[in-house]
């Protein structure tokens, strides 16, 4: 009983009879006058009247806590079944895309061969033969979204290795292949690992999995600025999460558009001009949520934009740091603040 | 019991002859712009619209080759190899698959198809993996695709267990890495570019980081004990990829 009422120490509980039962008796007396002597020799009475009092009011309280939270979870299943049935729908949806496209796809691609190879002398002609490339390129480019896109439901359904994964040597891979990242040498890159007072903790995951989310983060940060802006990537830790964040000087993205930027295809008004097919960001959010984190972006025009992902530390080394205060068990899965 | 018939795949791979290959698809878009596309590239083609025409076909013609795509009406792709596998025809096949369904190119390798693509492939693609395939088959042999047990040297591979051992100690690898090394055992002495290796790692290319690759070979060539300049198992080829060096044999 006293579950069904947090918040209110039990033996706060015990005085609601005795309480009641002397109103109770005040008012039989200041009412009944003959019935003084008659209250008075029935304490029992009393007891019991006051107990039937306090046993309504319990349950009554009781009731009405539990059809609140029976609704609460009821409205919280239905929040979460929404969200898996959407999920769900949406991924049926690129494979059915995906299974329609890619024959007609084939069939194009294998068409422009035979015409490429076929008849040198029609696309000997200037511009039949620059119709065929373009023709040629466009269907790479589907192929390429389609490809994408398929990914993308992959990576949601797919099996993820969980293996440890020692975070600092992952930020060095990261920064040492920032060099195959066209016009990267025109940024200035900054690496920020700590080291005191202690290293990054383990965290478990997919290690090519994360280096592809932490890449494609530099690559859009080195997209998305000029030649002398800086671009840094930085980690740091607050015991139960790693958070490691890619932020740049770059052209930042206007606030109509910051909600956009984690769905797949979503592209800015200042990203169109700039080749790609907008799956890097969604691409990067499916990672750190298969990993059991979080994804987060603040921008402002002209200033730049800091992404960071957020990931739960799961295996604590033998190293990990004494923590003072008494540790909140908290569900790694569970929401955080950004 | 399979039994194997002595004139399996001899005939038309002769010194000079075109390559016989069976297509198998059931959309006639695909198959009226490949079928010209290979015929030019010096092979002859006989195109199977669904299952078991394609099966009806590869006991008639005897080929040299066999594409078949997965999903097909009556008899599906990979019913029609487990048919071929079962009748003793080790002809190379290669599967048209869909894209990134990881367990769908585990199934493929498993059940003894010598190559698979993703739809939709570039048809260079296709021929270079044809050709591929074709030259390493050995005429009335089984291919190392579909042998259960692999041996390379003192390297040995339970296919089916997943399992390997280096001079009679097991070897402890990465689900990836295992991956990585069945299919470089099935594919010896062929250039790997990177992106090929990603493909068979994730079932689709990335468009950034090759290095998931480099990491994989590391760990192959650390538990090996090879040396990247004097490779005896995994060598470089600069600029362009990696290739298993070593002789394999199936284990009988």
């Amino acid at each position: 009983m006293t579950r069904l009422v947090p918040g209110l120490q039990p033996w706060l509980l015990l005085l609601v009879p005795v309480l009641a039962g002397a109103a109770l008796g005040a008012a039989l007396q200041v009412t009944e006058p003959e019935t003084r002597l008659y209250a008075t020799a029935s304490p029992a009475l009393l007891a019991g009247m006051a107990g039937l009092l306090a046993t309504i009011v319990l349950a009554g309280l009781a009731l009405a806590r539990r059809r609140a939270a029976a609704a609460a979870a009821a409205a919280d299943a239905a929040v979460r079944d929404a969200v898996a049935k959407a999920t769900q729908e949406r991924l049926r949806f690129l494979m059915r895309l995906d299974h329609e496209l890619k024959n007609p796809l084939t069939a194009i691609r294998a068409g422009l061969a035979n015409i490429e190879h076929a008849d040198a002398a029609a696309t000997a002609d200037a511009s039949a033969g620059a119709a065929v490339a373009s023709v040629s390129a466009q269907a790479n480019r589907i192929t390429q979204l389609l490809g994408d896109l398929r990914k993308l439901a992959d990576l949601e359904t797919r099996e993820i290795e969980a293996a440890p994964v020692d975070l600092p040597g992952l930020l060095r891979e990261v920064s040492e292949a920032t060099a195959a990242i066209p016009a990267a040498g025109e940024r200035i890159i900054r690496v920020n690992v700590p080291r005191a007072p202690w290293p990054l903790p383990l965290i478990e995951g997919d290690r090519d999995l994360l280096f592809i989310a932490l890449q494609n983060l530099v690559a859009n940060a080195v997209k998305f600025s000029a030649p002398g802006d800086t671009v840094e990537v930085r980690a740091s830790e607050d015991g139960s999460w790693v958070l490691l964040e890619v932020a740049d000087t770059g052209t930042g993205i206007p606030e109509d558009e910051i909600g956009e930027v984690w769905h797949e295809l979503a592209r800015g008004r200042a990203a169109r001009s700039i080749p790609g097919t907008g799956i890097g960001l969604a691409l990067v959010r499916v990672i750190a949520t298969r990993h059991g984190g979080h994804v987060a972006i603040r921008s402002r025009v002209g200033q730049g934009t800091v992404v960071g992902i957020r990931l739960p530390v799961q295996a604590r080394t033998e190293t990990a740091p004494a923590v003072a205060e008494p540790r909140q068990r908290s569900d790694p899965r569970g929401k955080v603040p950004a | 019991m399979p039994c194997m018939e002595a004139t399996h795949g001899s005939g038309m791979g002769g010194q000079g002859a075109r390559p016989v290959v069976v297509l198998a698809d059931d959309d006639d878009a695909i198959t009226s712009n490949l079928a010209p596309f290979l015929e030019r590239a010096g092979l002859t083609v006989h195109v199977a619209p669904d299952g078991e025409a394609a099966l009806e076909l590869v006991k008639r013609l005897d080929p040299d080759g066999c594409i078949l795509d997965v999903l097909m009406p009556r008899l599906d792709g990979r019913e029609v190899l487990r048919r071929l596998r079962a009748d003793g025809r080790w002809l190379p096949v290669v599967l048209l698959t869909q894209v990134g369904e990881s367990t769908e190119r585990a199934i493929a390798l498993d059940e003894g198809a010598d190559d698979y693509l993703n739809k939709p492939f570039d048809p260079h693609e296709l021929l270079a993996r044809l050709r591929a395939v074709l030259r390493r088959a050995r005429p009335g042999r089984r291919p190392l695709s579909a042998s259960p047990a692999l041996r390379a040297g003192d390297l040995r591979l339970d296919r089916i267990a997943r399992r390997a051992w280096f001079r009679d100690a097991e070897l402890v690898l990465t689900p990836k890495a295992m991956l990585l090394l069945d299919y470089l055992l099935t594919h010896p002495d062929e250039l790997m570019t990177r992106d090929r290796l990603l493909e068979v790692l994730w079932g689709f290319d990335f468009p950034v980081g090759t290095r998931a690759v480099d990491n994989r070979i590391a760990e192959l060539r650390r538990v090996l004990d090879d040396d990247p300049v004097r490779p005896q198992w995994i060598a470089t080829v600069p600029g362009q990829g990696y290739r298993f060096v070593a002789s394999v044999d199936e284990v009988r």
